[in-house]
């Protein structure tokens, strides 16, 4: 299902969460970028239906988010790992999915539980599928989260930065689970972590206070800080004008990459940029400090 | 439709039922009440009193102070989606906030009644064992059923929406109050709500069982109309306008959640 969003706004009390937000999201795997407080999760939010806007239009699959009948359509065809989800700590891992699967109109027993069955599979929890959710871990609980959003073949998925505080195994089998499944659908991607867009996703948005201020080819974010992006080694202070993005000491003296349109330092060289400073490039441009 | 119902219905049976607090109020103020009664109490009726009457003292005596228990359980039941952080996944679902709070309702009121009923049927038993009559596991299931569950029905409703509204504790001290006040202080003294239809402590059903005023049931005082002479008929209307006055607050129960889930 294609998303158009086109001069979406929303607003709690007097903070303007999205400030005209126009986005086009074509099917596969796209990735959200954007700050803390950017408006990732109110736009998400709102896709589930959860949210309403302000102002604005915002279409998936063809269907009006902004009608309650428009709403109803798309949430039959959605799964949505919201951020900081919660689950019951008294039912089992089992009963949390057969829940939400009923909750989803999953009414056929048998077809629900061999949909459990092989999503448990998926996300390696069938050992634990009749264990409370009391004890879970973070890793556990998000994929239980992912089985949740998966069930019932939703062709529309959203999740909320489903990889923050796992382990890099984790976060690495997560995000490859996640590509996995977005052949034939549309997967919205919210994260903080570059790298997981830079692995799995084609096309991506970044959002900044409320707007979206780049969308296109994950390419295109490298782009921004191409002819920006510098090396220096030095033994003295880090370079002052730009913003470093690393330094890893060695022997010979400081090395730092840095991000910036003029040359940082006589002694700078050019490099080729990284997706992430390319993203520092274009949040330099965005919200200028 | 209904089947989305029944789902909700099921599994907020089981979280309920599984919780141990549940359990520890309504077994710990049952024992209490079965020992700490006075003379006075069901456990002196003499031989020969009828299983009705028996069975309807026991259900009115446990009906004083289990409800608060019952209350105390319930109040989390609606506002923990949004403590937990499963709101939004519940908002996100094609399921009506209608059928998500009926059967939130109707499965923690199935699952906090478990216990309550045991709790009827085990006095039976302890009666049964010197009184020898069957028939006071059948008065131990009717007087549930009319002294009981009316309450629980009701206490469940506002347990349920009032924290959407106030916190849980500042309900749960509220509720406290409230019982004593609406059931068991005396309308001689002050004016209260103790002794009329609307007292969910289910005075009216008891003295229809019991076959004489139980506790306050029609005394005169504070909104007379609401007295009548106890009886089956006064006992029926009681529970009908309990069931009314719980549907009141369950139908705010839905846009109050979506103000929350959406602000
Ligand atoms: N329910 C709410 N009530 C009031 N303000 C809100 C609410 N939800 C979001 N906001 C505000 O809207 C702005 C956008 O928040 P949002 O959660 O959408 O950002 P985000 O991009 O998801 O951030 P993060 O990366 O930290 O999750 C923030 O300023 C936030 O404080
Ligand atoms: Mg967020």
């Amino acid at each position: 299902m294609d998303i158009m969003i086109s001069g979406l706004r929303r607003r709690f009390g007097r903070v303007e969460a999205l400030r005209g937000v126009d986005l086009e999201v074509p099917g596969g795997m796209f990735g959200l970028l954007g700050t803390n407080g950017a408006g990732k999760t109110t736009l998400m939010r709102i896709l589930a239906g959860v949210l309403s806007p302000t102002g604005g239009r915002v279409l998936v699959g063809g269907h009006d988010l902004t009608t309650r009948a428009g709403r109803l359509a798309v949430q039959r065809r959605l799964g949505y790992l919201p951020q900081d989800l919660g689950l019951y700590p008294d039912l089992t891992t089992q009963e949390f999915l057969d829940y939400i699967g009923l909750l989803k109109g999953l009414d056929d027993d048998t077809a629900r539980r061999r949909q459990i069955g092989e999503l448990l599979d998926m996300v390696g929890l069938a050992d634990v599928a009749g264990r409370r959710l009391k004890g879970f871990s973070g890793g556990m609980r998000r994929r239980v989260g992912i089985a949740q959003a998966l069930l019932g073949d939703p062709a529309l998925v959203v999740v909320d930065e489903p990889t923050a505080g796992l382990d890099p195994e984790e976060r690495i089998r997560f995000r490859t689970l996640l590509a996995g499944i977005a052949g034939h659908r549309t997967v919205l991607l919210s994260t903080h972590i570059v790298e997981d867009v830079a692995q799995t996703c084609q096309e991506a948005a970044v959002m900044a206070a409320g707007r979206v201020v780049f969308t296109g080819p994950v390419t295109g974010i490298i782009d921004r800080a191409q002819g920006a992006t510098w090396e220096v080694v030095t033994q003295g202070p880090p370079p002052a004008t730009g913003v470093v993005v690393s330094a890893v000491g060695r022997p010979g003296g400081t090395h730092y990459r840095v991000v910036s349109p003029t040359r940082p330092d006589p002694a700078a060289v050019p490099v080729q940029p990284s997706l992430e400073e390319g993203y520092v490039a274009l949040m330099r441009e965005a919200v200028p400090s | 439709m209904r089947s989305r119902f029944a789902a909700v219905c099921r599994y907020e049976f089981r979280m309920q039922v599984r919780k141990r607090s549940l359990w520890v109020s309504t077994v710990g103020l049952a024992v209490l009440i079965a020992v700490a009664q006075g003379d006075r109490g069901p456990r002196h009726l003499p031989a020969g009193t009828s299983a009705a009457e028996v069975m309807g003292s026991w259900a009115l005596l446990f009906s004083m102070l289990l409800p608060i228990g019952f209350g105390m359980v319930l109040a989390d039941r609606l506002v923990r989606d949004h403590r937990i952080g499963a709101a939004s996944l519940l908002a996100s679902l094609p399921t009506r906030p209608g059928a998500l709070v009926a059967g939130k309702y109707a499965g923690s009121v199935a699952a906090t009644a478990v216990p309550g009923l045991l709790v009827l049927l085990v006095t039976a038993a302890g009666e049964f064992a010197h009184r020898g009559d069957l028939t006071l596991f059948g008065w131990a299931v009717a007087a549930f059923a009319v002294v009981l569950l009316p309450g629980l029905a009701f206490v469940a409703a506002f347990a349920l929406v009032c924290p959407l509204v106030v916190s849980a504790p500042l309900f749960r001290v509220l509720f406290a109050g409230y019982w004593f006040w609406g059931n068991m202080l005396g309308p001689a003294y002050l004016p209260s709500l103790t002794g009329t239809l609307l007292t969910p402590i289910g005075d009216y059903p008891a003295s229809w069982l019991m076959g004489e005023k139980a506790l306050y049931a029609g005394d005169s005082g504070w909104l007379s109309f609401l007295r009548p002479e106890p009886g089956g008929g006064a006992a029926l209307l009681s529970v009908v306008l309990l069931a009314v006055l719980a549907s009141l607050p369950l139908a705010f129960a839905g846009p109050l959640i979506a103000r929350r889930t959406s602000s």
